[in-house]
């Protein structure tokens, strides 16, 4: 208590910063003072350093307040102080984007970035292209250009950085600036050689070919900067990726040879570029992981930190890569950097062996305590690895997992232990009791909403397909007593599901909703009052709908709906099937559980692409009336080679009886404009094409878009997978690659693209069924279609499970998409929406003999289950 | 001030310091004029159009000026008057073979002596006709009548014709000046 006092007194002292109690209007009146002659240097700097204090602390500068400050600063040019000029810079970066006219000083700042005094000149330039626009680049290109190349450092450094800054918005004038920034590259500076590069690099970023000259003309002449050596290590790698390809490259034989380099800073930037490369090869990893080994044992805890780091990370996807290193990760387990320590014992535990797991666990926990959070979430993570791998271990790994939950912990780790032991679960069947029974144990004590929610949720879900359900009811119920309501609504839904799932509990639940129909709060009311009434009902497929699957549409799209039908009120009532689906399968969050923020963005950012596609097609007049958008096709399909002339990706748009190509095309041939772009589709199958949208105009690296709109076969519906001949067609028109100039005649072309395939699952929006048995029962017998058929082609199980998933689109229901190890049966669920929004549920039951067998049969509301069935044959095939 | 100061002040040791603001339109030779009157060890070689203002100094015999050369583009004119208040004496600079915008530069001098920041002060101001070495360039008697420089009543003036690029009659205009700011003080 007493320590506290004196820690708050000495923040109230408020000696130790003078410009606390600083005021705006004070402020800006002591600034006349510059308008004063002669001038004070040292008055003047104080204050225009509480300027700026003022600028940075957030406070808010009116125009003309702001204007007038800066013509009064503009007066102390004619003072010589160099303390006071070096203000005057600094104040003008900070007011350029606030006060009004600021380009007053320009001339001031290019008499002194050109004067004699070094000491001006880095600052003014980067001052003088802070204040400078586009069209006033003009003007001091001349000055920027020999400031690139001027024998001070600091001013050749200033010159190119802020060159870079202006890339931005004047990209073409600053590209003439090439030639001296190549200058300044081969300067003996280690800092104008390294931001001369990244100039270099910028500016010819979006030339490949340009790029891998560049690097290759810098590793023949050798470079002085190891920070620019970092900066080739990185936009190598880069390129690497990209071209996503062999590894026998002369840049990947350049990040090699820098893992030779004398600065250890470009021998660590040259290793963790080739840990980081997608896929490589245990060979390509073995020198830089024996560099990483070297650094281990490095005097300089920086290194030892990165290089432990980086080895960390390796371990995920090689672990065998870094099992040499173990002799020396071991010595690093005592190290006396806590950091260093748990990186270490956490890379020993992906790589060691299973038996040396308990001696790693036992030394991690002697310090557990005292390292951050944000290590012990690397730990845990560690730790769910671990569970993978061992899955033996599993108890050992819990109980560890628990006494962590139990200590002090911040939400990020604390959510990271409950992650990491909901996977258990998910995992490993027989560790669910416990892990049940020790997270009922956690929220009796947890101070975290939405963890406790999470685990309502999952208690809810799980809980009563247990052997005891009856016991989980009473932790439940303690939380409807004395919780407070965001986590009194998740219990309530808890409970609701146990009861719709278990008969002889049934009376005992509704006793307890009706206790909690008396509730405080209207959300936790509602929630007891709608469950009640649907229990009370005792009818499963009511049941499955309300309270053991929950809405699938997604929440933005039902929200904008509801806002347009309450804006424009009908007649008729409103129709849920309008709505969009949500795009990606809501594993964690249902509409009746309190609202969980972490796992709501992902969800939210996903349904927003389907809404502006939704909005750019409402736009186009000829798609009016085609009514909602079902399904966008995830990933655009390229139909070009990637290096080609024109380059087109198609995203295909379903609607409930048509469907919408969208294709976007980019012109890279600078020298012409394509006008009036459409592309042609000839179907195979009873497709209709209705109409085509063209692109206007297509000019030299801008995309466009245009559209074809296909009516889908009613009659016929063997033809839902269907494949389409596509030719682009469009007037060429020549112009000037560098003043974009027209001709004006033009003449007609067209171009051949790659074959568009439309298959089955593009017509099947995915849904989580999140109890799928209930939802079966739901829908009936009279649905019901059964066959079978042979696999001919597919070995094994694993092979047949994710090609089933793939041709049909669906989603796999209860992790049934991963296969148990050593057995020759499975079984797969799959629950969909077929476009119209008729759902469909699939349950097929795989063999392996010599093949894999299928038997499947699939449900559906959909009343005549023709499609379904026709849909069939397609198996074959595969 | 300290004593020290006003001590060497008063032995004539230390030039006193005005400030001067240098205006007129664009390409008449403002920037120009202030380069000759520098010493020549600190005089530019190039030119370029000012854009926004730049401070330069220069002494004369018994004073050290300070002098705020503006920008003449027509954007930049309205910057001019930011600086109006702690401006000593203003230097006018026409471009005396530039007869068509004659009455540019005068409107833009009437805009100058009626501003609340000149108008009650008794502020010298000079004039340079400068250009005189040009074939067309009319005489400094002409553009005092085209800018009807007699009706400036309230304030001392002075006109002279000069040739910055040369430096003749800039010499003779900075004495006035000098004279006039001294008579001033006393």
């Amino acid at each position: 208590m007493l320590k506290k006092f004196d820690k708050k007194d000495e923040e109230s002292g408020g000696g130790s910063n003078p410009f606390q109690h600083l005021e705006k209007s004070a402020v800006l009146q002591e600034a006349r003072v510059f308008n004063e002659t002669p001038i004070n240097p040292r008055k003047c700097a104080h204050i225009l350093t509480k300027i700026l204090y003022l600028i940075n602390q957030g406070e808010h500068l009116g125009t003309t307040e702001a204007t007038e400050a800066f013509f009064a600063m503009t007066k102390l040019f004619q003072s010589n102080d160099p303390t006071l000029r070096r203000m005057c810079y600094l104040t003008i970066k900070e007011m350029s984007c606030i006060a009004e006219d600021v380009i007053i000083v320009t001339s001031s700042l290019t008499k002194d970035m050109t004067g004699k005094e070094d000491n001006y000149r880095g600052p003014a330039v980067r001052a003088l292209c802070q204040i400078t626009d586009s069209t006033m680049l003009q003007a001091i290109e001349r000055y920027m250009k020999q400031a690139i190349v001027d024998k001070v450092p600091s001013v050749s450094s200033s010159a190119l950085v802020s060159s870079l800054h202006l890339l931005k918005c004047s990209f073409d004038m600053v590209k003439r600036w090439v030639n001296e920034a190549q200058e300044a590259a081969s300067s003996d500076n280690i800092m104008v050689q390294y931001h001369a590069l990244g100039l270099l690099y910028h500016v010819r970023k979006n030339d490949r070919l340009a790029v891998n000259k560049m690097i290759s003309k810098f590793t023949r002449h050798g470079l002085k900067s190891p920070f620019a050596y970092c900066m080739m290590i990185r936009v190598a790698s880069k390129q690497l990726e990209e071209e996503d390809g062999s590894r026998d490259s002369p840049l990947f034989d350049f990040i090699e040879s820098c893992l030779r380099n004398k600065h250890e800073m470009v021998v660590y930037e040259a290793a963790s570029a080739i840990v980081n490369l997608p896929g490589c090869s245990a060979k390509e990893l073995a020198p830089a992981v024996s560099v990483l080994q070297l650094f281990c044992s490095s005097p300089k805890a920086a290194l030892r930190y990165a290089a432990v780091r980086t080895l960390n990370k390796v371990a995920m996807k090689h672990p065998s890569a870094v099992t040499a290193c173990n002799l020396d990760l071991e010595n690093l387990v005592t190290d006396s950097n806590r950091s260093i320590a748990t990186l270490a014992i956490t890379t020993l535990l992906k790589t060691g062996s299973e038996s040396s797991i308990d001696r790693l666990m036992k030394q991690i926990s002697s310090f557990m305590s005292e390292i951050s959070d944000e290590f012990k979430v690397v730990v845990v993570q560690a730790i769910s690895a671990l569970c993978q791998k061992y899955p033996r271990k599993h108890a050992v790994l819990m109980n560890f997992l628990f006494t962590m939950l139990r200590e002090e912990g911040g939400f990020e780790y604390k959510r990271a232990i409950v992650d990491c032991i909901i996977s258990i679960i998910e995992e490993n069947s027989e560790s669910k009791e416990t892990g049940l029974s020790h997270l009922c144990e956690f929220i009796e004590d947890c101070e975290f909403t939405v963890l406790a929610t999470r685990i309502l949720h999952l208690l809810g879900q799980e809980g009563p397909r247990t052997n005891n359900p009856s016991k989980y009811i009473r932790f439940i119920y303690n939380r409807v007593v004395l919780e407070h309501e965001e986590v009194r609504a998740g219990a309530v839904s808890a409970l609701a599901k146990f009861g719709a799932q278990n008969e002889e509990m049934l009376p005992s639940i509704l006793v307890l909703l009706k206790r909690c129909v008396m509730d405080d709060d209207n959300e936790v009311r509602d929630r007891a009052t709608f469950y009640l009434n649907v229990l009370e009902q005792k009818q499963k497929a009511l049941n499955a709908g309300y309270i053991l699957n929950g809405l699938t549409v997604s929440i933005p799209g039902l929200e904008r709906a509801l806002q347009q039908y309450t804006l424009e009120p009908s007649e008729k009532p409103f129709d849920l099937k309008s709505v969009p689906l949500a795009t990606t399968p809501m594993a964690e969050q249902r509409p009746e559980s309190a609202p969980i923020t972490a796992t709501k963005q992902p969800e939210k950012v996903a349904a927003t692409r389907q809404e502006i596609f939704q909005e750019q097609l409402a736009a186009v007049p000829d798609f009016q009336g085609l009514g909602p958008l079902f399904k966008s096709s995830p990933e655009p399909v390229a139909l070009t080679e990637s290096e080609t002339e024109y380059v087109v990706h198609c995203t295909k748009h379903v609607f409930t009886e048509h469907m919408v190509f969208q294709f976007d095309c980019t012109n890279t041939l600078n020298d012409r404009t394509l006008e009036n772009v459409t592309v042609y589709l000839e179907p195979t199958e009873a497709y209709e094409v209705l109409c085509y949208v063209p692109a206007r105009s297509l000019p030299y690296n801008q995309p466009g878009t245009c559209y074809t709109l296909v009516a889908l076969p009613k009659e016929d519906p063997t033809a839902m997978a269907c494949t389409f001949s596509c030719m682009m067609k469009f007037t060429v028109k020549d112009c000037d690659p560098t003043t974009g100039e027209m001709d004006e005649e033009g003449y007609e072309d067209e171009y051949v693209l790659e074959d568009l395939e439309v298959s089955v699952a593009d017509h099947i929006q995915k849904v989580m069924k999140v109890n799928f048995e209930a939802a079966w029962d739901e829908v009936g017998d009279e649905f019901e279609k059964e066959e079978t058929f042979t696999l001919s082609t597919i070995k094994t199980l694993e092979e047949a499970v994710g090609n089933i998933v793939k041709f049909l689109g669906m989603h796999a229901c209860e992790r049934s998409d991963k296969v148990p190890d050593n057995k020759n049966t499975h079984t797969l669920l799959l629950a969909g929406v077929f476009r119209g929004g008729h759902d469909i549920l699939v349950r097929s039951r795989l063999l392996l003999l010599d093949t894999v067998t299928m038997q499947e049969s699939g449900g559906n509301s959909f009343p005549s289950f023709c499609i379904q069935k026709q849909k069939y044959p397609g198996f074959v095939l595969f | 001030m300290g004593l020290l100061d006003r001590l060497s002040g008063l032995l004539g040791l230390r030039k006193k310091e005005v400030h001067v603001l240098c205006l007129g339109l664009d390409n008449s030779g403002k920037t120009t004029i202030i380069n000759k009157l520098k010493p020549s060890n600190a005089q530019s070689q190039d030119i370029v159009p000012t854009i926004g203002f730049s401070v330069e100094k220069f002494k004369s015999s018994s004073l050290s000026f300070t002098v705020f050369d503006m920008s003449g583009q027509g954007r930049y004119r309205n910057l001019w008057e930011h600086y109006y208040k702690d401006g000593q004496a203003i230097i006018f600079v026409i471009d005396s073979s530039d007869k068509l915008r004659m009455v540019v530069a005068k409107e833009e001098l009437d805009t100058l002596l009626n501003h609340p920041d000149i108008k009650h002060r008794r502020i010298p101001i000079l004039f340079f006709a400068n250009k005189m070495d040009l074939r067309d360039a009319v005489t400094s008697v002409k553009v005092s009548q085209l800018l009807c420089l007699e009706n400036i009543k309230d304030k001392p003036w002075h006109i002279c014709a000069s040739d910055a690029i040369k430096g003749e009659g800039l010499q003779e205009g900075v004495d006035w000046l000098q004279d006039q700011i001294q008579s001033a003080k006393t």
